[in-house]
């Protein structure tokens, strides 16, 4: 068949005038918009800037908005100290199986958090059914339990969160906001206070050589 | 004094220019108006004495002017058409349809900066536009558009349109030429090279339909295939005219032949230098040319301006004398308009309870335009021979212009080695043949 000249060209041209009659596929975008499909989820991923480092802050916005919450993470706060999450604790990566994190291609999470021990819930919840578990009085459920902990344990936030219904991220930035909240023990704060307070008066040293080099400068 | 100049120096300079003009442009319209007076009827004997030179002015003109819009409508048709064979919607934006993009390409072109390069010869540079758009335009004076409409019914026409189409070959050496580039020049002499070897079997395919017809005279070979559609050229030159069709896609530049400008692989070949309006010009020639390739094809094989059968009831316009009504000729323009609307309102008024009154009649009004148009093309269809016969010219011509559109859609490109191969061993060989059994054929007949 392929032997008759010109037959390529014939059906060539039959499949080209086949496709002038057919349906055009060409959306006009700015006007016309495809409907995204019910079951779409699209694909998240973390981008790295220039320097190979991770873009995300940890700052859970991209949680907050999920409308099916289908997003859970954990990482260190902006200032790399305190480990924070996001989402049911079932779904914490770092109370996965390590291994199974690991077929599974996922982050392995991050030992550090072991170092977090579990507090006594019942004192926080003494605390959140005192003020009506009321996400409006926020900044006073947070004073009641840096009162009856001495700081603000991961955990205790955890539970008001889940409690008051207020998001973590809101209540985590409320009690960085606020100099007299802390979220580690006094403790902490304390010895740097004592170490400081070991040093030789650093005022005092400073006056004397003021004072030793008057008249000279 | 004061006043006049405050004013003066107020106006723009565009408003300066006009005030100035107006008064020359009255004098100028009084002298015209006077001149025609005094002097009319003296040049309506002159132009009487000289038919044929107001017959070439004028039919020179309008052919230049056809060529325009022509040019758009193929480069809309090209851009739409090839658009819809890759499942696309083509050009929409301007215009109904797109249809108004090729003029802004038109004007984008004219706005464009016209530069000439360093080292180029000038004169010949900005010639050679010219030389190709002419030599296109020029053919188109000798083909019969319909019974009486053609520029100059020559009796060595087809000859002339192979002479003034070869012309174009020129204008593209000079456009390679004169650019002062050696890949403008390698262009150039491919596209020569390119043309001049098609021209031969395209000239050898028409050389059996003129021993068939006896004349080179484009108008005689129209007439001499009318009445049915099978006394067209096609059913006693069939080889010929597939020659013909192969060697003209090749002639006018066409997919699979595009080797001369082939935009998808090197720059635009002779034309690399060219810019603006000049690159315009050979543009246009591009698609002048489709559309004269496509106008011989139908005029020589395909019956020209001759309808596929004979109408079977012919009406003479002249029996038709409205003005023997009368008074009642008045009558009927007032009372037959109303009774139309009236008459197309109607069904429309107790088709649907939901359309109202006032809608009724005005689709009724607009129905009634519409049959009375209708009914003058069918009289002017039947009765003006000229009208029907530009309609299935210019009907069949844009038909062959859809078909180099729908190949340009379908074929890739060929090699340039393969495209002197198919010319001089198959094209020249399979035209010669066709000359030679059409002559066997008429000696033996005869």
């Amino acid at each position: 068949m392929s032997l008759v000249p010109g037959l390529g060209i014939a059906r060539g041209m039959a499949l080209t005038l086949h496709r002038f009659f057919e349906p055009k596929v060409t959306i006009k975008y700015p006007e016309v918009r495809l409907d995204v499909p019910h079951k779409f989820r699209g694909r998240l991923q973390l981008l790295y800037d220039e320097y190979g480092t991770l873009k995300c802050e940890t700052c859970f916005q991209c949680a907050q908005a999920c409308p099916i919450e289908c997003i859970d993470m954990g990482g260190m706060d902006t200032r790399g100290r305190y480990h924070v999450h996001w989402g049911a604790p079932e779904t914490y990566g770092e109370r996965r199986e390590e291994s199974a994190l690991r077929r599974s291609g996922r982050p392995v999470p991050d030992p550090a958090y072991l170092r977090f021990a579990a507090v006594d819930i019942a004192r926080v919840d003494a605390v959140l059914e005192e003020y009506d578990h009321d996400p409006a009085r926020m900044l006073e459920i947070l004073d009641a339990t840096q009162a009856a902990y001495g700081y603000l344990p991961v955990a205790a936030l955890k539970r008001i969160s889940h409690r008051t219904g207020a998001p973590y991220a809101m209540i985590y930035g409320a009690a960085s906001y606020y100099a007299h909240l802390r979220f580690e023990p006094a403790e902490a704060t304390e010895q740097a206070a004592a170490v400081l307070a070991h040093r030789p008066a650093e005022a005092s040293y400073l006056a004397a050589f003021d004072a030793a080099l008057e008249g000279r400068a | 004094m004061t006043a006049i100049s405050r004013s003066w120096s107020r106006l723009t300079l565009p408003g300066k220019v006009i005030f100035t003009a107006l008064p020359l442009l009255a004098v100028l319209t009084v002298g015209l108006v006077v001149a025609v007076a005094l002097l009319g009827g003296l040049l309506v004997d002159l132009a009487a004495a000289n038919l044929e030179v107001v017959r070439f002015l004028v039919a020179a003109t309008a052919i230049l002017v056809m060529t325009i819009p022509t040019a758009f409508l193929i480069i809309y048709m090209e851009m739409k058409i090839i658009a819809q064979m890759n499942l696309r919607i083509g050009p929409d934006r301007v215009g109904p349809a797109g249809s108004a993009l090729s003029v802004v390409h038109g004007l984008k072109v004219l706005m464009k900066e016209d530069f000439t390069p360093t080292g180029a010869d000038p004169i010949v540079f900005t010639w050679a536009p010219v030389v190709t758009y002419l030599a296109a335009v020029m053919t188109l004076l000798v083909i019969p558009f319909a019974p009486g409409f053609f520029g100059q019914d020559l009796n060595l026409a087809l000859l002339y349109f192979f002479a003034i189409g070869g012309l174009s070959v020129v204008g593209l050496l000079m456009a390679g030429w004169a650019s002062y580039n050696k890949y403008s020049l390698l262009g150039g002499l491919r596209a020569a090279a390119q043309v001049v070897s098609y021209e031969i079997p395209l000239t050898l395919s028409v050389v059996g339909l003129i021993l068939l017809a006896g004349t080179m005279s484009l108008n005689t070979i129209v007439t001499n295939q009318s009445g049915w559609f099978t006394s067209w050229y096609i059913f006693r030159q069939p080889l010929g005219a597939l020659i013909f069709m192969i060697a003209a896609a090749a002639e006018a530049n066409r997919t699979p032949f595009d080797l001369t400008e082939a935009d998808s692989e090197i720059v635009a070949g002779f034309a690399t230098e060219y810019s603006g309006m000049r690159f315009g010009f050979f543009f246009f020639a591009e698609y002048v040319n489709v559309f004269i390739v496509s106008a011989l094809a139908v005029t020589l094989f395909f019956g020209g301006w001759n309808a596929p059968f004979p109408w079977p009831w012919p009406i003479d316009v002249s029996q038709l004398d409205p003005g023997s009504l009368g008074i009642g000729l008045l009558f009927a323009f007032l009372v037959i308009p109303p009774l139309l609307t009236l008459a197309f309102a109607a069904p429309l008024w107790v088709a649907s309870s939901r359309i109202k009154g006032w809608q009724a009649l005005l689709g009724g009004f607009a129905l009634a335009n519409l049959f009375l148009i209708a009914i003058l093309a069918a009289i002017a269809y039947a009765g003006i021979d000229w009208v029907a016969g530009l309609l299935w010219f210019l009907g069949k011509s844009y038909v062959f212009v859809f078909v180099f559109v729908w190949l340009r859609g379908t074929l890739p490109r060929v090699r340039v080695d393969q495209l002197m191969d198919f010319a001089w061993k198959w094209l020249l060989p399979a035209a010669l043949l066709n000359l030679f059994v059409t002559a066997a054929a008429i000696v033996i007949t005869t």
